[in-house]
């Protein structure tokens, strides 16, 4: 692990038993500031596990996170998840507003900073007065990234983000997630398909069966899961 | 007695109807007004004797409120604990108003009136615990993406689930409030009715009764409100998170 630099999100030897069976086996990995970093593998491998570990939705029996340095068992929850933001496989809009999703739990949003969200995410301000239950999952999608924009993360966690979307849908988002990095964002991309990730991320982590295989860049990882060229890896 | 010879004569009528009908509910209804006799006739006997001495009066409290937890705390299987919270919520409503009711010298502190008020209070602030308590359950499990999505998005869990507990403490209390509201008008109630046929005047009966419900709408509130917040802890994991759901309802992990 590169001695003496240090990354935006860092996990060292983290362990997580559920009722018995251990999901992630001393799982050793870095994510770089400013980048993409993809986390792959199977399903069932533990992915989703490691990403809601970041932002302490699980917690890990053994281990630690490193948000900047800093274990993330020393930061308050709640502002710990608003510096590492989430988006989840299934959209989540509450009734309402867009406008009301957006600043959910805000106080003093200024509407020059909602449409620059909602711009980000590929949305066109418009969509600020409509009802957040009318629009398409996709629209949904773009919504839960702009709501999370709001916040100023440091970190974006991504889990799955485009499966419950159709190929069109899937491709905007994607088109998007290249641009999140120019404010400095760091994004944590969970996927079980290694030619999204390709398309997406700079790099990528692959867990299998809870423990890391391997990490790098893609060559590194098509060499520890030759099923990828052969199509097993996701559509 | 004639009474009762009388009434049960309607139920006879009932089972006679079904008879000729073919409606098959002889059977339960035959069952019913036996248990309910034998049901009574224990009560009234062990009542009797209770009602002659403090202490035995205490124990059947005690025994009253042992089932209540229990019946509550199985409607309530899910949650950890269950029993326990459904023990406290009971236990801590109805002590309350039965401390309120009796220091202020609202009833006399005797068998014949701490039995049967300490039974209402025990007895609705149970169905108030199950109520709320399995329907905050519900919320929690069903809607565990969206209390998740309200903690990415920053909230404390308590804020988080404050929105699901406030909805299961109402469901508690809306028969209660609907009772209330409409206290006289829809039905007689209970102890209304039982006063003026025991030869109480009308004034002296909603008197009565407005004391009683007055003290089951606050501790049926007390009760939802206890509960709620048990419960709601009972899901709360450190780091302010919920409880993983077990391993069979888990999905991808």
């Amino acid at each position: 692990m590169n001695k003496g630099r240090q990354f935006a999100l860092e996990t060292e030897n983290l362990s997580l038993w559920r009722g018995g069976d251990q999901v992630l086996h001393s799982v050793n990995a870095a994510f770089e500031h400013g980048a993409v970093t993809a986390v792959v593998g199977p399903s069932g491998g533990g992915k989703t596990s490691l990403l809601r570990c970041f932002n302490r939705l699980e917690e890990p029996d053994q281990g630690r996170i490193l948000l900047d340095g800093v274990d993330i068992r020393t930061l308050e929850p709640s502002l710990l998840r608003r510096r590492v933001g989430m988006i989840s496989q299934q959209p989540v809009l509450f009734e309402g507003g867009v406008r009301a999703n957006l600043t959910y739990g805000l106080e003093h949003v200024g509407r020059d900073k909602l449409e620059a969200c909602l711009r980000a995410a590929g949305l066109a301000p418009a969509v600020l007065g409509r009802d957040a239950t009318a629009l398409s999952v996709g629209q949904a999608q773009r919504v839960t990234i702009a709501r999370a924009l709001v916040r100023d993360p440091a970190v974006l966690l991504m889990d799955e983000p485009t499966s419950a979307l159709d190929k069109d849908a899937a491709a905007r988002i994607e088109s998007l997630v290249g641009d999140l990095l120019e404010g400095g964002l760091t994004v944590v991309l969970v996927t079980h398909d290694l030619r999204q990730a390709r398309r997406v991320a700079d790099r990528a982590v692959l867990l299998v069966d809870g423990r890391i295989r391997a990490a790098g860049d893609f060559d590194e990882i098509e060499a520890s899961w030759p099923d990828f060229r052969e199509g097993d890896a996701g559509a | 007695m004639k009474g009762v010879l009388v009434s049960l004569s309607l139920v006879a009528l009932a089972g006679g109807v079904s008879y000729r009908l073919h409606l098959r509910q002889e059977r339960d209804l035959l069952i019913a007004t036996i248990r309910a006799c034998a049901q009574l006739f224990v009560v009234a006997v062990t009542i009797t004797a209770v009602f002659e001495s403090l202490g035995l009066s205490g124990l059947f409290l005690v025994v009253m409120f042992g089932a209540a937890a229990w019946t509550s705390g199985r409607r309530l299987r899910g949650v950890r604990g269950a029993a326990l919270i459904a023990g406290a919520s009971i236990g801590v409503s109805s002590a309350v108003a039965l401390i309120v009711l009796f220091a202020a010298g609202a009833f006399p502190l005797e068998p014949q009136f701490l039995i049967p008020i300490a039974g209402m209070l025990i007895g609705n602030t149970m169905t108030a615990t199950s109520l709320a308590g399995g329907r905050l359950r519900d919320e929690i499990e069903s809607r565990r993406a969206e209390i998740e999505t309200r903690l990415i998005l920053g909230d404390p869990i308590p804020t988080a689930l404050m929105t699901y507990r406030r909805r299961s403490a109402t469901t508690a209390l809306i028969p209660m409030i609907d009772q209330t509201k409409n206290l006289g008008v829809i039905a007689l109630p209970g102890a209304f009715v039982g006063m003026v046929l025991s030869g109480a005047s009308p004034a002296e009966a909603a008197q009565v009764q407005l004391v009683v419900m007055f003290m089951l709408l606050g501790a049926v509130a007390l009760a939802g409100m206890v509960t709620t917040a048990l419960v709601a802890r009972a899901f709360v994991a450190p780091g302010d998170r919920l409880v993983p759901p077990s391993i069979e309802a888990a999905g991808e992990i």
